[in-house]
């Protein structure tokens, strides 16, 4: 008995070992997840890097940076916080790599059609999904363009905030919310595509922006990183799930 | 700085201190003198949700709550609303996600509870009801106290359920624990220290209230 609780806490001392031992730590926005699990891996066969990465929203991975995170890159899926941590000092100057679109998205076919205005004032749609207007770019995005052709006011009563906009799609592909204002990359992944979508060209593009911290661990991988971002291949990775 | 949101935690910690009696009562007495096959197997249910990251149950409570659920299909067909997203939605995630918190309590005041009482009650003529209200009811008022107010503390602070199933409506969903979320993330420090710092004192409250009962019974 006493040997083999030795032994499972001797393994549990391992595995956080296992997982610092990455070369590269990456701080990805949500919204970029799928596309990011692609590129991973194909940057690790390239470099024979090992590469790991967190999920979260861009407000939060800020929040963590500020309070030392060991985080290499921040990939935010807005400007806002890349430039605002070069104003502070904290990271290198922010570059562009991503400008991301929304698309209205539905578990429910019937509530896709070339209207995307039509369906969010269905009176069938009853709750409509969206992230936190205030610190997920893509749930300003979404709001801008209801404010631009109109319907903010009516469609407001019907709206149910998640933290980020992977949260609002998960509200929407559960069918708890009827439809939801989602990335155009959750699209492409395994449950985006059992519903249907409609771009939302009314909504201003997110521009996603990133940024190499001063404090990184791993300064040379990051740099590595960062030109791998400009091949072709990611180009084309970016491009098969919608971002320009 | 708008204060709906600790409003609606505090309306929220008070419909699941008023409610939870009724579902943890019966499990609680079912646990404490329940003699029968399963038993462990109900305990280790009922305690579930306080061992389950809050997340997982609440994506769980919102697949069965959501529309294509069971609950959430059935609760549509008879009130013709949407129960995810509802104040309705919240307190029953909160209810289940407390159950534990009320049922542990009030199940070891039970089982304190001397059985030879009982008996000569049962001997001197009472009849069950009678000895519930009479014997059973007072002797573990302390249980039930203790649980109904570490219930409605933990229902203050409750986060990664609501989050879930309840979609952050200002005035329906919101509540304390997610605006302060939301503050942090938007980088409004000053709301979310304000909110934070009515919140701890109410909390603090609570605990030396039950600390008092647990002293007063031993």
């Amino acid at each position: 008995m006493k040997r083999i609780v030795s032994l499972v806490l001797a393994i549990c001392l391992l595995i956080p070992n296992a997982a610092l031992a990455a070369d590269l730590f990456l701080a990805q926005a949500a919204n970029f997840t799928p596309v990011l699990k692609e590129i991973i891996p194909l940057f690790e066969k390239a470099t024979g890097f090992q590469v790991d990465a967190t999920y979260a929203s861009t407000g939060k991975l800020y929040g963590q940076i500020v309070n030392n995170a060991p985080y290499d890159i921040l990939l935010a899926a807005d400007e806002k916080r890349p430039d605002k941590l070069y104003a502070d000092g904290l990271a290198e100057k922010p570059f562009v790599y991503a400008k991301g679109q929304v698309v209205l998205w539905s578990a429910n076919k019937d509530f896709c059609g070339d209207d995307w205005k039509a369906t969010v004032q269905n009176a069938a749609v009853k709750r409509v999904s969206i992230a936190n207007t205030e610190t997920a770019p893509y749930g300003t995005s979404s709001m801008k363009a209801m404010q631009a052709v109109g319907v903010w006011d009516t469609v407001q009563p019907k709206l149910v905030f998640g933290q980020s906009i992977s949260q609002a799609f998960q509200f929407a592909s559960t069918g708890a919310a009827d439809a939801g204002f989602c990335a155009y990359s959750s699209v492409f992944t395994e449950e985006g595509k059992k519903g249907c979508f409609t771009v939302v060209d009314e909504a201003p593009p997110v521009v996603q922006a990133a940024c190499i911290l001063k404090s990184a661990p791993h300064p040379e991988a990051a740099k590595k990183f960062v030109e791998f971002l400009n091949t072709p291949e990611v180009q084309a990775l970016k491009l098969k799930y919608g971002y320009k | 700085m708008d204060w709906t949101p600790l409003i609606l935690s505090a309306k929220l910690a008070f419909w699941t201190m008023l409610l939870i009696p009724v579902l943890a009562s019966p499990m609680a007495s079912l646990l404490a003198f329940g003699r029968f096959r399963g038993k462990s197997v109900l305990d280790a249910i009922i305690t579930l949700p306080m061992v389950m990251p809050p997340t997982v149950l609440g994506f769980a409570l919102l697949v069965v709550m959501g529309p294509r659920g069971v609950i959430g299909a059935t609760w549509e067909d008879v009130t013709g609303d949407r129960l995810v997203f509802s104040f309705s939605a919240i307190l029953i995630a909160s209810l289940v996600f407390n159950l534990p918190f009320a049922v542990q309590p009030l199940r070891a005041s039970l089982e304190k509870l001397d059985p030879r009482l009982l008996e000569s009650a049962a001997v001197l003529g009472l009849s069950p009801l009678a000895a519930f209200f009479r014997i059973v009811l007072p002797n573990c008022l302390g249980g039930l106290a203790a649980a109904s107010i570490l219930v409605f503390a933990h229902s203050l602070g409750e986060f990664g359920v609501i989050l879930m199933v309840g979609g952050s409506i200002p005035g329906q969903t919101q509540v304390a624990s997610v605006a302060i979320f939301e503050a942090v993330e938007a980088l409004r420090f000053n709301d979310a220290f304000l909110m934070s710092a009515a919140l701890v004192p109410v909390c603090f409250a609570v605990l030396m209230i039950i600390n008092k009962i647990n002293a007063r019974r031993t």
